[in-house]
């Protein structure tokens, strides 16, 4: 029975997976033990580590593994199972495993091809070589500082004076209308309402979510029908968001275009805590802008029915 | 597709790794949508390495990438492309024989050549081809 369990095939799955949990688990543990902070999830955790399973999955896979169809298949299977277990031990939200799985799967499939070519040649010193370095950058990534904050801007034309479109701009009934956006349409949650304790300088304004999350805002520049500027005073603990993302700041400027309409432009000011920023960036534009198209669009259909 | 993203994105090859990730998807690509072609390639590499003094490496900017010595074959992009670098006389003679060898998908006035690889005829023509490059470079020295 444990011959079966811990045959070569399923060694290979199970090695690299844990050695992958031990290094991010071990990682997150010694930050919150020493920095009091989760840490960063650093570009090595989602490039090195994955590159290192696919080589250890390689080791064990080295003689039974001959063709690409089955080296990218087994790539895929080690892809899923390494996301069931970040959910299941690290919390990760299912939205934020969609869209890191692309980014393991690449890097899994790519350390199983350097690991066939480490293992063909056989040559020791090439090997200690590989794992000394990826090992180096690892740790050289870990404790390096990370810091990147973004700025996302849209705009949209509301056929509609400034002052009316004010009026929804603070505050908005419940979108009812479902989102076209795929991401929202899968589960993540997306912007439902928007409620003001009132329209002055330092009035709250929380921003409620289709899953009931809040997110709790102060607003900072009340300039009417002109500038509303508010700063996010308390997010929610999503694990889609928590440790990944930061949204510091959101601001509407409104601007009379002299013919009746508005040009109402949205920006969101944000902090990740994930990296690499090529691939995440990505993602976070994405969906930052597709908030404020929901909300924009949301304003735009509310001034216009006046 | 493949033409689309090389062409108004082939500037992100330059951002380390990104071309690597971008050959692992094609690769998944040719998994979903043509498996048999990840078996020619397998094939032609193991063929190409039966050859003496050659060898296998990743290309710079993903892909199988066949050796004679120190020197590139060619190499293989994760949906069946072949890029060939040729001498120029080689690549009209080639482009001659196969209207399916083309000039090359980015640098189109020099000896490299492209040629997608889809099927087992394509393979065997795939396989001339790195035997035309082999022999070359074996008698260059």
């Amino acid at each position: 029975m444990l011959q079966k369990v811990f045959s070569v095939k399923n060694n290979g799955f199970i090695v690299s997976n844990a050695v992958a949990l031990i290094i991010i688990g071990g990682t997150k543990y010694l930050f919150q033990r020493f920095y009091d902070v989760p840490g960063v999830l650093v570009f090595s955790e989602f490039v090195i580590i994955p590159m290192l399973m696919g080589i250890v999955s390689i080791w064990y896979w080295r003689n039974i593994v001959t063709t690409k169809r089955q080296l990218t298949l087994w790539a895929l299977a080690n892809t899923f199972i390494a996301c069931v277990l970040s959910a299941v031990f690290l919390k990760e939200g299912i939205i934020c495993l969609i869209i890191v799985s692309p980014l393991l799967f690449a890097f899994i499939l790519i350390g199983q091809v350097v690991g066939k070519a480490m293992f063909n040649r056989n040559n020791q010193t090439l090997n200690t070589s590989v794992f000394v370095m990826l090992f180096g950058i690892f740790i050289y990534d870990s404790l390096s500082v990370h810091h990147y904050e973004n700025m996302v801007a849209d705009t949209i034309t509301v056929n509609a004076p400034p002052a009316e479109v004010w009026k929804y701009v603070v505050a908005y009934k419940r979108i009812e209308k479902k989102s076209d956006y795929w991401l929202f349409r899968i589960g993540m949650s997306s912007p439902v309402q928007s409620t003001a304790e009132g329209y002055y300088l330092g009035a709250k304004r929380k921003c409620i979510f289709s899953n009931g999350y809040v997110f709790d805002e102060k607003i900072v520049t009340y300039d009417e029908n002109k500038d509303l500027t508010f700063d996010i005073t308390n997010q929610p603990r999503d694990p889609e968001i928590m440790g990944h993302i930061d949204i510091l700041r959101g601001q509407f400027l409104l601007k009379d275009n002299g013919n009746g309409t508005t040009t109402l432009t949205g920006n969101s000011w944000y902090r990740l805590y994930v990296f690499p920023v090529w691939y995440y960036d990505i993602w976070a534009e994405s969906v930052t802008r597709n908030v404020h198209l929901r909300v924009m669009e949301h304003i735009k259909e509310l001034a216009e029915a006046k | 597709m493949f033409k689309f993203i090389i062409r108004y994105f082939g500037f992100l090859k330059f951002v380390p790794g990104l071309a690597l990730v971008f050959d692992a998807f094609l690769v998944l690509w040719t998994l979903m949508t043509n498996p048999a072609l990840l078996d020619h390639m397998d094939a032609l590499e193991k063929k190409v390495l039966s050859w003496p003094n050659t060898t296998s490496t990743i290309h710079k900017y993903g892909g199988l990438q066949l050796n004679y010595g120190k020197k590139e074959l060619g190499h293989i992009h994760g949906n069946g492309l072949l890029d060939m670098l040729l001498n120029r006389k080689l690549k009209a003679y080639v482009m001659g024989n196969d209207s399916k060898i083309k000039d090359h998908h980015s640098f189109k006035d020099s000896g490299w050549i492209s040629f997608y690889i889809k099927d087992e005829c394509d393979k065997q023509v795939a396989l001339n081809l790195f035997n035309l490059a082999y022999q070359w470079h074996v008698n260059k020295g």
